[in-house]
This record gives structure tokens, C-alpha cells and sequence, in this order.
């Protein structure tokens, strides 16, 4: 079994895999869509991640250049698998350019799509030109030019950041939490307060899901240090004055409707199953759970196991999943690949 | 709320939480009222958890003017506070507009206007004051629409009938009689009904309120009332039958 292993998908979770191959002298292709590697953080122009702290073009920038420089990662941009034929240890993968490829295994890294704030047309995104998204203020941040208001370019004195958008509502479908979202919100509230000492920022939730170590740093850090002000409301809509936004909620503590008035509202988007997956899962004949996500086999002797033997995930492709998590995931991934499971594939797969 | 419609016991304690010390009724009679809420066929489909968000309330119109949250009915009963519920049903419910803004927007996918509906039933069912204070401006309307299947004649439209008006409602009032009998549609020149209907529909209308229960609601709400109705609609039923009989003689005749 000498073939290399393919990965799609050439966000944290593929270069965590790529990396801990070329790391055991294992070969691998990458397979991108993209014209560049790095996934989310890069492509969407992430700023200061959680938890490092480090901005996303160094950290995630720096994976990327270890990968493209290793000699045993062959990196395909701008390609996609049209076909996937074979059995475990001998497929064989065309790629969209028409190049064939010999592969032992495949790990499918393929990620998230961003929720799309136009589904939640209440919440103002599409209507007023300063209701942002997440994605959005990273960009502002990561490319130096500050937090602003696109309207005219002010400077906002108050910012509402909303969470969950795209999460957790089932009037669109999508029950699940995205789960990093609080964290990413009360990060970006720092980034704010550290760059506009005289802007107010508030918070918006319904829960605050800051887990584990997070609940310092983030929850706990962005009030004492930054003075940031939560409301335990989930917001009914953004209109406009005229001037400035005005929110619609109820702050169910004090128990009464409220409108208050802001100049920057921050959608906090939730994660998507990416749009391509039910291609993906056509492609590489593999199941989808009843959400879009690739479907993991649930094992505890082995990561990462689809309904197809020799086809692996890990990332975001399995549902929200924090940076961290995804390159661990494409480690053990890549474990998996290398038949380090001890040969447990999923038992669907393995009476086929 | 102060005084107890059902009964003048008191707690005695039997279970804590959440029943208080001044509780208005025992736990038996709080439970029994919240038994008839929660086993209500429509229940279970309007109310399925709460994530305490706020967007009901937030989007109610009644909320902006009135001591009322839908998102506090609906905890109120997600969490069984029978005591809570029972002292909703006294003010609160009677408060929302029936919208279903709240329904549109919730992400839970619940209904907090239907919950309202269901409480109110169940406020008739025993006979609550509160449901008989709400009703009783009403009970004109109801006669009419009950027995001549119009909701307001023009001659209800007076401000003794409609007391929320207020004061100023006399200067438009005053020529609502003429300007009506001006306007160039034949029905609209009567004043004891908007319209006529016939006597099968107006039979048959009676028939579902019959059949649908809300004849025996309307029996427990205000009983005088209901013998009127009985009585008109009797007479009906028996003029119909009898139309029906001649128009067989007269099939007969042929
Ligand atoms: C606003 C926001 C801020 C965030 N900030 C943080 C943070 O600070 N810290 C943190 O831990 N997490 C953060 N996250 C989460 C983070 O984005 C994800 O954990 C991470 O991107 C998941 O990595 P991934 O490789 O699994 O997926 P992705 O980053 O989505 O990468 C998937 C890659 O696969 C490619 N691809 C997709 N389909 C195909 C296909 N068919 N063929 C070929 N290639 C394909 C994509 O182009 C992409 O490059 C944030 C998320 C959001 C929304
Ligand atoms: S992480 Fe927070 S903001 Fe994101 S969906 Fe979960 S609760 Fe909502
Ligand atoms: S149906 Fe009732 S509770 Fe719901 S929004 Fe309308 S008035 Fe409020
Ligand atoms: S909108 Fe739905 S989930 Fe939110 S508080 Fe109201 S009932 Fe609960």
C-alpha cells in the first residue's frame, strides 16, 4: 500500500491531515477547489483566532506554507474529484482537470459553509447596509482598515453583536449550535473595545456557550477587562429611524420589550453543512446525516470513519467544529488512512 | 387577583414548590385546571420547549401596551407553575390580540397566541370570571350573530354598547345613521341587521356552534343568554321544518 492518501478539502482539518502524513514520510494529494489553501480563516480573511490570539494569516498561513513546501504533499488548486472508483487501498480518484490518481484512501476535509444572514431577512442583512455579519468585521480587522460602518464609513459608537443567526431557529431548518460563534463573538466585542475604547458593544444571546477554558478568557474577560455588556435577549427584528438601527427584543430579565437604537449590528452566522455536500457524498458514495453533514460512524476505536470503507472525515464536514478540533480530526484522519485503526471500518461497511 | 371563583380553601401545604402559602385554590383544583390545558388535543403541536429567547414577546403587539409576555405563558406552562397559570388565566391571556405574530417568528416552532386560546377554553370550561368580565360587553354581538348571522347591526354601533370608545365618539356617531341609509346598496338601508340570511344557513351555522361545543361554552359563560338563544333558534328550527313539510305537500300537489 504505497499509493498516497487524497485529501480533500485544503482547510486546518486537510493540512492537519496532509502534515501528519508528510510527517510519517507518508505521500499525499491535496485536492482544493479553491486557488489557495487555508480554508475558512484564510479564504474568508479570519483576523485574531481563538484561542491563540495569533492572527489567522500567521497561524493557519503558517500550515499552508509547511504544506505546500513538503515534498510529499502534491497539491492540486482549483480542483475537485469527479469520480471515485475502487476499493480500499486501491481507488482511484479523476480529478476535474482529467488527471487520474492512484490512491490507497481518501479523507474527506471538505468543511462549511457560511450561513447566509439573507434567510433571516428580519434581522436587517440585505436591507440596511450596516447590519454585518462575523465574517465581515474579521475581514474589517484582518485588513487593517478598523471597524466601520459601510454606510458612510463612520465610526460606530454602538455596536449590537447578535448571536446565533443561523443556529438553533427552526423557522429555517437549522436547529444545531454552531458552537464557536459565542466565543468568536465575545473575541471580536475585545477586538473592538481594544481598537474603539469609546464604542459601546452589547451582546445579544440566548445562552452564552463559551465552553470550557473559553468561559475566562472570553466570557468572563470581555466583561471585567472590557467592560462588554451582555443582554439575555434574542433579537425580533432591525429596522431603521432613518439614522440609525433600531433593535427589536425582549430582555426577558427585566421582562419587557425594547428598542434600542445602534449604528453596526453584527450578525454572530452559524455554520452551514457546506452546499456541495450532497455532490461530495455522490462522489465519494457516502452518507449524509439527516442535517447535510458528511455522517461519521461512531466508534471508539476509530476516528473518522464514513459509511464507505477506506473513506474518512474529519473537520468541519462533520458539523461545526473549532479550529483546534478540525486539525486534531484530520490527524487522527490521517491515522485512520494509514490502517492504524486496527482495521475497524464501519460495520455497514466492512458486510459489504 | 384576590378572591377564589371555585373555592375559599387554602394550600395547606401538602407540596412546596411551586404552590405558595396563599395559594388561591389547593393543588387539586390548580392541577385540574392545568390537566384540562395540557391534555387539550392542540397542546403538544403548539408547544414543543422554549429557549426563553424573547422573540414572541418582542413581536407582540399586545406586549408594547399591556403587563403581558407570551414568552412568560409559555414558560409558565413548559415548567407546569400551576400557580402561575392559574393566575395568568385571571388578567393575562385575555390580553393577547390572537396575531400569531409570536407563532411566525418563534424558532422553537411553537405557538404562544394557540397556547392562549387553549387557556382560554380551558377558562371557560370553568366557568372563570375572568372569561365572564371578558364576554359580557359581548353578549349583544353574540345574540345577534347567533340568531341572524350578522355580527353588528347598524343600530349596535352606539357608544352605550361600545364603552372604549370614549367620550369624543359622539361626533362621528351622530350622522352614522343617515350616511348609512345614503349609501346606494339596498341591505344596507335596515337597521336590526347588516344583511339577511336565510333560514337553512342560519339553522345550520347554529348547528355547528352546537356540534363544535360552543353552545355549552356559551351555556357555563352566561346562561341567560343562552336560553334566549335556545329559544329563537327553536322557533327557527321549527319554521324550517315546517317549509320543509309544505314544500313536500306541495311536491305532493304535483
Ligand atoms: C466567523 C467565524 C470565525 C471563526 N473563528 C474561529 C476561531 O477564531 N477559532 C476557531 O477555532 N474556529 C473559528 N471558526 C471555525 C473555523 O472556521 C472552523 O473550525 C474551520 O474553518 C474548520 O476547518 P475545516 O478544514 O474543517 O473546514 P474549512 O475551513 O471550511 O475548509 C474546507 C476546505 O475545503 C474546500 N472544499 C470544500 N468543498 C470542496 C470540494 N468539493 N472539493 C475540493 N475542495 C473543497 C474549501 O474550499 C475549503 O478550503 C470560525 C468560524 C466562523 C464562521
Ligand atoms: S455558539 Fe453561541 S452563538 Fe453560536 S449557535 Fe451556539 S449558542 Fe448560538
Ligand atoms: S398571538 Fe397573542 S401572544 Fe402572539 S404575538 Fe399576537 S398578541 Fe402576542
Ligand atoms: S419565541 Fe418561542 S422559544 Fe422564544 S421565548 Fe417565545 S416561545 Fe420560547
Amino acid at each position: 500500500m504505497t499509493d498516497p492518501i487524497l485529501i480533500v478539502g485544503g482547510g486546518p482539518a486537510g493540512l492537519g491531515a496532509a502534515q501528519a502524513l508528510s510527517a510519517i514520510g507518508r505521500k499525499s494529494i491535496l485536492v482544493e477547489k479553491e486557488a489557495e489553501l487555508g480554508g475558512a480563516p484564510i479564504i474568508s480573511g479570519y483576523a485574531k483566532l481563538v484561542p491563540s490570539g495569533e492572527w489567522a494569516k500567521d497561524a493557519i498561513g503558517g500550515m499552508v506554507q509547511r504544506v505546500a513546501g513538503s515534498d510529499l504533499v502534491d497539491v492540486r488548486l482549483g480542483a475537485r474529484v469527479t469520480e471515485f472508483a475502487g476499493t480500499p487501498g486501491s481507488f482511484n480518484a479523476t480529478l476535474s482537470s482529467g488527471e487520474q490518481c492512484q490512491v490507497s484512501s481518501a479523507i474527506l476535509a471538505t468543511g462549511f459553509t457560511h450561513f447566509d444572514s439573507i434567510n433571516k431577512p428580519e434581522w436587517g442583512f440585505g436591507t440596511h447596509p450596516d447590519v454585518v455579519t462575523t465574517v465581515q468585521v474579521e475581514q474589517m480587522m484582518s485588513s487593517g482598515k478598523g471597524v466601520y460602518c459601510p454606510s458612510d464609513g463612520r465610526v460606530p459608537d454602538r455596536v449590537a453583536i447578535l448571536l446565533c443567526v443561523g443556529s438553533r431557529d427552526r423557522q429555517i431548518g437549522r436547529e444545531w449550535c454552531s458552537k464557536i460563534c459565542c466565543t468568536v463573538s465575545a473575541n471580536i466585542a475585545m477586538e473592538i473595545r481594544e481598537l474603539l475604547p469609546d464604542c459601546s458593544v452589547y451582546i445579544y444571546y440566548m445562552d452564552i456557550r463559551t465552553y470550557g477554558q473559553y468561559e475566562t478568557e472570553y466570557y468572563w474577560r470581555s466583561q471585567e477587562e472590557f467592560r462588554v455588556k451582555y443582554i439575555k435577549s434574542r433579537v425580533a427584528e432591525v429596522t431603521s429611524d432613518g439614522n440609525r438601527l433600531l433593535i427589536k427584543g425582549e430582555d426577558t430579565l427585566v421582562k419587557r420589550p425594547i428598542a434600542i437604537p445602534f449604528d453596526l449590528v453584527v450578525h454572530a452566522i452559524g455554520m452551514d453543512p457546506n452546499l456541495e455536500n450532497a455532490t461530495i457524498a455522490e462522489t465519494f458514495g457516502v452518507d449524509l446525516q439527516k442535517e447535510g453533514n458528511i455522517a461519521q460512524q461512531f466508534s471508539y476505536g476509530g476516528i473518522g470513519l464514513t459509511s464507505r470503507a477506506g473513506v474518512y472525515v474529519a473537520g468541519a464536514a462533520v458539523g461545526p467544529e473549532t479550529i483546534d478540533d478540525s486539525i486534531a480530526q484530520g490527524q487522527a484522519a490521517a491515522m485512520a488512512a494509514l490502517g492504524m485503526d486496527g482495521g475497524m471500518v464501519a460495520p455497514s461497511a466492512a458486510a459489504e | 387577583m384576590t378572591s377564589s371563583p371555585q373555592s375559599g380553601q387554602r394550600a395547606v401545604g401538602k407540596l412546596a414548590d411551586p404552590i405558595g402559602a396563599d395559594a388561591p385554590l389547593d393543588r387539586e383544583a390548580l392541577e385540574e385546571i392545568f390537566d384540562d390545558i395540557r391534555t387539550h388535543p392542540r397542546y403538544d403541536s403548539e408547544l414543543n420547549g422554549c429557549l426563553n429567547c424573547g422573540i414572541c414577546t418582542a413581536t407582540c403587539p399586545s406586549a408594547h401596551y399591556y403587563d403581558y409576555s407570551p414568552r412568560e405563558i409559555v414558560q409558565l406552562l413548559w415548567t407546569e407553575n400551576v400557580e402561575g397559570i392559574y393566575d395568568a388565566m385571571q388578567e393575562k391571556i385575555w390580553a393577547c390580540a390572537q396575531c400569531y405574530t409570536c407563532a411566525a417568528r418563534c424558532p422553537f416552532g411553537n405557538s404562544p397566541g394557540g397556547l392562549v386560546m387553549v387557556m382560554r377554553e380551558v377558562a371557560i370550561k370553568h366557568g372563570m370570571e375572568s372569561a365572564k368580565e371578558v364576554l359580557r360587553p359581548f353578549s349583544r354581538v353574540m345574540l345577534k350573530v347567533m340568531t341572524t348571522g350578522n355580527q353588528l347591526a347598524p343600530n349596535m354601533i352606539t357608544p352605550e354598547h361600545f364603552p372604549d370608545w370614549g367620550p369624543n365618539i359622539s361626533k362621528v356617531e351622530a350622522p352614522l345613521n343617515i350616511l348609512r341609509k345614503a349609501i346606494p346598496m339596498p341591505t344596507l338601508h335596515t337597521q336590526e341587521t347588516a344583511w339577511a340570511v336565510n333560514l337553512k344557513t342560519s339553522i345550520e351555522l347554529y348547528t355547528i356552534w352546537e356540534e363544535s361545543g360552543v353552545l355549552d361554552q356559551l351555556e357555563t359563560m352566561d346562561e341567560n343568554l343562552f336560553d334566549v338563544i335556545v329559544d329563537i333558534m327553536d322557533e327557527k328550527r321549527e319554521d324550517y321544518a315546517d317549509w320543509l313539510e309544505e314544500q313536500d305537500d306541495d311536491d305532493d300537489d304535483d
